[in-house]
């Protein structure tokens, strides 16, 4: 008996709970139940029905569902981006009766069953100022008012088709997006009226198809977002990264940023709110501090995703060299050389220029995607070495046509680099980011990000590389060149024989005859710019000869040339060198390889 | 026993209180015709007489002068499927007498053929359907045993009728003649799954 009783009681319990907990999925007992003992602080002061503030049997407005309310005849400011292709007009249809509250214009207990002098009398007149009230700014909401049709998906492929489209989320009777379509106003279950849930992005993700997002780190990242910067005023709904999804920097509603509603109105301080040592793996907010750094907080609100490379303004955002959507971690040994320039985790997805200048949506090699800048666009930078031939468009200075060039492109085979460590090699193709680098970079021995960001060696290097001329040689001064290129066999005279004379003894810098580029071969060939050699104006000047000022380098053959230049006060006229005669004895010794070492 | 005697008591002490609150009956609702003229000092006459030959179905006792077969919108009430819940109602309720309830009705097309939930008047304002069928499989509506079993709702021959939501005679003394109190929406949500 006593045993039933209990058993009676714990399934009144679990009855009782189950219907508590069921509770929300009513619109009574929601915030949107305004009724006088409605829950929320915006309620009726006597009214107690709880549809009337809506509906009514007899007498409603013109449109279904029985509507008690005006429409509002607000004009409303609508969403605009340059990325969207929907056609985004007015609200229509449910959408408008949404806004006959929640934009805050219209008289919450004017119902259509009550005469206008006798209205519902409420706590709050209007929609108080808050995440409900929507304004007639709808701007920086979500878009609603466009067709979701097949047009749609066919011009934006990261939109799905609308017939995929769960029947959970209903579209307007012209397929026309509404409020309605992610919410359901009869039913909080799950929080703001949504229709599914928002839980790793998957009431996003039914429509929008973020290439690349299923392995994204920002999709898979179990990171706890409760350390964020901005954490103490703004709170996300989950605890991690991944659940978070597409809330992590989107606001869905009253986004500070309207277009493409994000959180910041700066581009960059999305990024860093959790990339500056407090969620992510690595600071890069330190990083871009540094003194030489693509810094993304030097001008905000210029860089644009459908900007055009040639004509865009000078820049660099976050956004410029990853995808948010796509990017991947680093896979662990994918650095320095190993695997050429193919793209890697966190540059997935981006878009870039190829090598013979064509526009690509997804770079394949990572330098198409430094070539978007430093290329063809007008806002690349400027020279800051004077040279004997002048080029700021590292397009043209990689071509793998050109006479000389350092192997970003393509491999080159120029037997004459004798000096290149394991494991390089002639053939070998390396990237931008082995000598552009984060002096920290992880791939290169340090503890920070690797990539671009910042380094205390300028212009963005991984080590130091002086230019200056009288500098006196050590393997700190040159560390950029000899991170690949072997000091031994450099100062060894393994390859220009007079190697040195010229950097020990005389103390002239790499700089001083060797473009680190390359040399287009519309500017040169490899007979007067082989071996990168390009002049430095500024340590190098020209000499007297017969034959007037001239300044020339002429290559004779293998490790062999001639120079005719004026530099450190010596006159140099056609002064030849060869280094076939000990090369030759160096093979024999084993001190030297052909080809490099392997 | 004796337990059980007080609760009667007090049970029936508190429906008294309920009741007699409301003021329920048609005696002194508006639907108490005594002191009109046509009536002739009955309060019953103008619906119902004593007697009747072809006494219809579900309507007991109707008088004939109140048979309906009003055309709306070129159709007949009839054939648009309102049930006798509707049609007696809207002898009075078409906007010709009872103006405020449903103005200008006479233009009215009741039910949607295609989208019986829809209801489009022709007065320029919508009015909940009648003359449907509940829908027996919705997620949006409760069951219909569920409803019938509260006893409130009725649904004459499955249908919602004015008398699945209207009590004529007043007998709750729930405002608008409703067969119960609206208190908390609960005469809505006694169908509607919100």
């Amino acid at each position: 008996m006593r045993h039933h009783r209990i058993k009676i009681c714990s399934l009144t319990m679990f009855g009782l709970l189950a219907v508590l907990s069921r509770a929300d999925e009513t619109v009574v007992n929601s915030v949107h139940d305004l009724s006088a003992r409605g829950p929320g602080p915006v309620r009726a002061i006597y009214e107690n029905e709880i549809c009337i503030f809506c509906h009514t049997p007899h007498n409603g407005a013109p449109q279904t569902p029985l509507w008690n309310r005006e429409n509002p005849r607000t004009h409303y400011r609508i969403y605009r981006s340059s990325t969207t292709d929907a056609r985004i007009d007015q609200p229509t249809g449910p959408s408008k009766m949404c806004l006959s509250c929640h934009d805050g214009s219209m008289a919450l207990g004017n119902v259509l069953s009550r005469p206008l002098t006798h209205p519902i009398m409420m706590t709050a007149r209007t929609i108080p100022p808050g995440t409900a009230d929507l304004s007639n700014d709808l701007s920086d909401d979500h878009p609603i008012g466009f067709r979701y049709d097949r047009a749609l998906s066919n011009a934006d492929p990261q939109i799905r088709p609308p017939e995929v489209i769960s029947s959970k989320l209903p579209l307007g009777t012209h397929q026309e997006m509404h409020c309605t379509t992610c919410h359901d106003p009869h039913n909080n279950e799950r929080g703001d009226f949504l229709r599914i849930s928002d839980q790793m992005s998957t009431m996003c993700i039914t429509c929008h198809d973020m290439k690349g997002w299923s392995h994204a780190s920002h999709a898979t990242s179990g990171k706890r977002t409760t350390g964020r910067t901005v954490d103490p005023v703004e709170r996300l709904k989950y605890a991690t990264v991944a659940d978070n999804g597409c809330i992590n920097c989107h606001k869905i509603h009253s986004a500070p940023e309207r277009e493409r509603l994000l959180r910041f109105r700066r581009e960059e301080d999305g990024c860093l709110n959790c990339h500056s040592g407090t969620i992510a793996n690595f600071n890069i907010a330190s990083e871009i501090r540094k003194r030489s750094s693509h810094d993304p907080t030097r001008r905000t609100r210029v860089h644009d995703p459908v900007e055009n490379a040639l004509t865009m303004r000078r820049h660099s955002e976050c956004a410029d060299c990853h995808n948010p959507h796509a990017a991947a971690p680093n896979p662990i040994g994918l650095v320095r050389g190993t695997l050429g320039s193919l793209v890697k985790g966190p540059n997935l997805r981006v878009s870039g220029i190829t090598i013979s200048g064509r526009d690509i949506n997804h770079i394949n090699y990572t330098y198409e995607m430094c070539l978007k800048c430093h290329a063809d666009g007008v806002a690349r930078p400027r020279l800051t070495t004077s040279r004997q031939v002048s080029q700021t468009n590292t397009r043209l200075e990689f071509q793998t046509s050109n006479p000389s060039f350092h192997p970003i492109a393509g491999p080159r085979r120029n037997t004459d680099v004798v000096s290149l460590l394991s494991p390089l090699r002639v053939g070998s193709v390396i990237t931008c980011t082995d000598c552009h680098n984060s002096d920290t970079a992880r791939a290169f021995g340090g503890s920070g990000p690797n990539g671009p960001h910042g380094s205390i060696f300028e212009p963005l290097l991984v080590r130091n590389y002086d230019t200056d001329d009288f500098n006196t040689e050590s393997a700190q001064a040159y560390a950029l060149c000899y991170g690949c290129h072997s000091r031994d066999s450099i100062l060894g005279d393994e390859s220009f024989s007079r190697h040195r004379r010229h950097i020990v003894d005389i103390r002239t810098p790499c700089s001083a005859c060797h473009d680190a580029h390359g040399i287009y071969r519309g500017q040169g060939n490899s007979v007067n710019h082989g071996s990168l050699i390009n002049f430095d104006m500024s340590i190098v000047q020209s000499a007297d000869t017969p034959a007037g000022r001239r300044i020339a380098y002429e290559d004779t053959g293998r490790l062999a040339g001639n120079c005719t230049l004026t530099c450190h006060g010596f006159t140099h006229v056609t002064i030849p060198y060869s280094n076939a005669g000990p090369r030759k004895s160096a093979l024999k010794s084993g001190k030297i390889y052909r080809g490099g070492r392997r | 026993m004796i337990g059980a005697k007080v609760l009667l008591v007090v049970s029936a002490a508190i429906c008294f209180a309920i009741t007699g609150l409301a003021s329920s009956g048609l005696e002194g609702s508006k639907h108490d015709f005594s002191s009109q003229d046509f009536s002739g000092g009955d309060m019953c006459a103008a619906c119902h007489v004593p007697n009747r030959e072809d006494t219809p179905k579900n309507a007991p006792l109707w008088n004939p002068k109140a048979d309906l077969k009003k055309r709306f919108n070129g159709q007949d009430v009839r054939v648009s499927r309102s049930g006798d819940g509707t049609r007696i109602c809207l002898q009075c309720h078409d906007g010709t007498i009872a103006k405020p309830v449903v103005p200008g009705v006479k233009t009215t097309r009741f039910v949607h053929t295609k989208h019986p939930s829809t209801f489009t008047a022709g007065h320029g304002r919508s009015d909940h359907p009648v003359g449907v069928i509940y829908p027996a499989f919705s997620d949006q509506f409760h069951p219909v045993t569920t409803v019938l079993s509260k006893g409130t709702v009725l649904l004459p021959n499955g249908r919602v009728e004015c008398t699945s939501c209207h009590d004529p005679h007043n007998q709750s003394g729930a405002p608008y003649m409703l067969v119960k109190s609206n208190a908390r929406s609960a005469l809505c949500l006694t169908c509607h799954k919100k």
